[in-house]
């Protein structure tokens, strides 16, 4: 088994797909930036350094997909809330369906 | 943006140089980005310290910023891309420049690059030269053919056939070559 490939590939499939785990926390409600981290630990194996989330949530914002609000706490600390947009909406739902025909079809193959 | 406090010294000390990391890790976003990310990460520790359950403030402190990663790193995809977006947007040629040295990994494209540059600097020094050696610079032929473009130091048996016209046709190549630079720079990014 090569351990250094198998790293690699996982690193390049986490990166890839982190936008769309991402987008379909933020499908459900809006998330201040350590909360969805907490969630994406909480529903995936997904192992990131949390401050790579950051960059892919501007991205996401400059892209139109997502919006996002300061709140200000009690704390004197504010959250900076993320919310999906309606354009965000429609392009996670053809992101969703491509994902499944992805997987529906590596299935086929790995269970030839 | 306001900064955390503790009330360990050794906590305080350790916060203000990983704030102070990435700071230095987004010096060169506008004062706006910079802004927004400084009370980003801030925001994250202070959420996540409040969250951890260790020995103490510092034990949870480092255990936030181990999870955060490296500044240096992890913003470091952010701020080539932000300074490319800036570069192809304005004719600034310090943003081009930094551009150029964060987003290409390909060393071969980064020689072509370079050696864009270099022209491009070349013709705004040889404005330059044709102001203060006006006999020396310019565009030489001998004996009918062509000698030399830019300056040469003997010019016995050459003629300059440019005069004054050598400087609005440099800075016109100049600019050129400022323009392929930023049409290439497009180009590598959308590959």
């Amino acid at each position: 088994m090569n351990e250094e490939f198998i790293h690699k590939w996982e690193s390049q499939v986490k990166k890839g797909i982190l936008e769309l785990v991402v987008l379909n926390i933020l499908n459900n409600r809006d998330y201040y930036g350590y909360e969805l981290i907490e969630e994406i630990r909480n529903y995936t194996l997904i192992e990131i350094a949390e401050g790579t989330l950051y960059p892919l949530l501007i991205r996401l914002k400059e892209s139109n997909l997502v919006i996002s609000e300061w709140v200000e706490q009690d704390s004197g600390i504010p959250r900076k809330y993320y919310s999906i947009t309606l354009d965000g909406k429609k392009t996670l739902k053809e992101l969703n369906i491509y994902w499944e025909n992805l997987t529906r079809s590596i299935q086929k193959i790995t269970t030839r | 943006m306001n900064k955390i406090n503790f009330k360990s010294d050794s906590a305080q000390r350790y916060y203000n140089e990983y704030i102070n990391r990435v700071e230095k890790s987004i010096s060169a976003l506008s004062a706006a980005d910079r802004n927004e990310m400084m009370m980003e990460i801030n925001s994250h520790i202070f959420e996540g310290i409040s969250r951890e359950t260790g020995i103490n403030e510092l034990e949870n402190l480092v255990e936030v910023t181990r999870r955060l990663g490296l500044p240096e790193e992890f913003l470091k995809p952010l701020v080539a891309r932000k300074k490319l977006d800036q570069a192809v947007k304005s004719f600034n040629p310090k943003h081009v420049f930094q551009a150029i040295a964060l987003n290409l990994k390909n060393s071969a494209l980064y020689t072509v690059f370079a050696l864009l540059y270099l022209f491009l600097l070349t013709f705004v020094g040889l404005v330059l030269s044709k102001i203060f050696f006006p006999t020396h610079t310019g565009l030489f032929i001998g004996n009918g053919s062509f000698r030399a473009l830019g300056y040469v130091s003997e010019t016995n048996g050459l003629t300059e056939v440019l005069g004054y016209w050598f400087i609005p046709i440099s800075i016109i190549a100049a600019f050129l070559f400022y323009a392929l630079i930023t049409v290439l720079l497009k180009v590598s990014r959308k590959t």
